[in-house]
């Protein structure tokens, strides 16, 4: 004879990630590491960004890292490593995010022992890394105005969850016809607690205010 | 996005308990999806019917339960976040205070939790 039970199950299916990303985090701080994730659309510039920090943490005498996350290839990675500092790559293969399983296997590649900061650069996807905290100090979320400037409403959750929020591209403002002053209040709005930053990657601009931002 | 490999892992979860009990096969599972995870209703119900063809969950009922997020702020509030009036189709709310106006932080809803299962098992 069969009978009918319902059983009480209580898990978790994104505690699994959460936890592993705590792990990171302490992995990070057992070796006073400050680590920043960086998310954005493809193309919004986070590689380019994380480039300029580098160099001018580097000029500073800071050590830094780079992890490289993407669907496929090595082009971030090989443009993290040109600046002559340790670098891990992640192919995704077929996931649209980051997860801290995959990162904790990147840090594995790293020398840990001989780092200040760490960046790691997402899978240029909007939506899906909200999900899936990979275990750093800071979120930074890029936005480029060639984007448009209904950027931050089409995707209030990633925006609502991040610390910092970077408009990027901004010498390309006034031939997009984008208002950044728009894309900044939609940006205040889905998350007031967060640090707005403008930036021109490509000549430089605003990168004191960004690492002010990060609080480095 | 990711629902299919969310939907895999919830599946995954359903068989380990269903094996456990060496159940016959399961009837209905419930499970409850965070207000703020990026996780879409109808792209789990396709997945977990995909994902359950051929398995102990074959047919089984999917309950699938939406849980309000909350937030808290420094000034003392806790609750649910109002969402912005003027953006109806928001998935997510402003993260503003409604009491203070301020920047609040969320403390709910942003999980995914197999909550309980109905399965057949042998009387013995």
């Amino acid at each position: 004879m069969h009978k009918v039970v319902t059983v009480e199950v209580e898990k978790d299916i994104l505690s699994a990630n959460r936890k592993l990303a705590d792990e990171n985090m302490s992995l990070l701080d057992e070796h006073g590491i400050r680590s920043f994730d960086f998310l954005g659309a493809i193309g919004s510039g986070k590689t380019l960004l994380i480039e300029r920090l580098i160099d001018l943490l580097k000029a500073k005498g800071k050590r830094c890292a780079a992890i490289a996350g993407d669907v496929a290839g090595d082009d971030d990675f090989r443009r993290f490593e040109s600046h002559g500092v340790p670098a891990a790559n992640i192919s995704t293969g077929k996931e649209c995010h980051l997860d801290a399983h995959l990162v904790d296997h990147a840090l594995e590649k790293l020398p840990l022992h001989d780092l200040d900061y760490l960046f790691v650069e997402n899978v240029g996807n909007l939506v899906c890394p909200v999900d899936f905290p990979l275990g750093s100090h800071k979120r930074v979320v890029v936005i480029s105005v060639t984007e448009g400037d209904d950027m931050v409403r089409k995707h209030p959750a990633i925006f609502a969850f991040s610390d910092v929020i970077v408009i990027n591209k901004m010498d390309l403002s006034e031939a997009m016809q984008v208002d950044p002053d728009a894309l900044e209040n939609d940006a205040m709005r889905a998350n007031p607690a967060a640090k707005v930053v403008r930036t021109d990657a490509r000549r430089g601009e605003g990168l004191d205010e960004l690492l002010a931002a990060l609080g480095i | 996005m990711h629902e299919i490999s969310v939907m895999s892992e919830i599946v995954k979860g359903i068989i380990d308990e269903a094996q456990k009990r060496n159940a016959l096969r399961v009837e209905r599972v419930s499970v409850e999806i965070g207000e703020y995870t990026m996780l879409g209703e109808e792209q789990l119900r396709f997945a977990f019917k995909v994902i359950s063809k051929d398995t102990l969950l074959e047919n089984a009922e999917l309950d699938l339960r939406t849980v309000a997020g909350t937030i808290e702020c420094e000034c003392g509030f806790k609750g649910e976040a109002s969402p912005a009036s003027d953006t109806p189709h928001r998935s997510v709310p402003v993260l503003e205070c409604p009491k203070c106006g301020g920047g609040a932080r969320t403390v709910g809803g942003r999980e995914c939790v197999i909550r309980d299962i109905r399965m057949v098992v042998p009387d013995v």
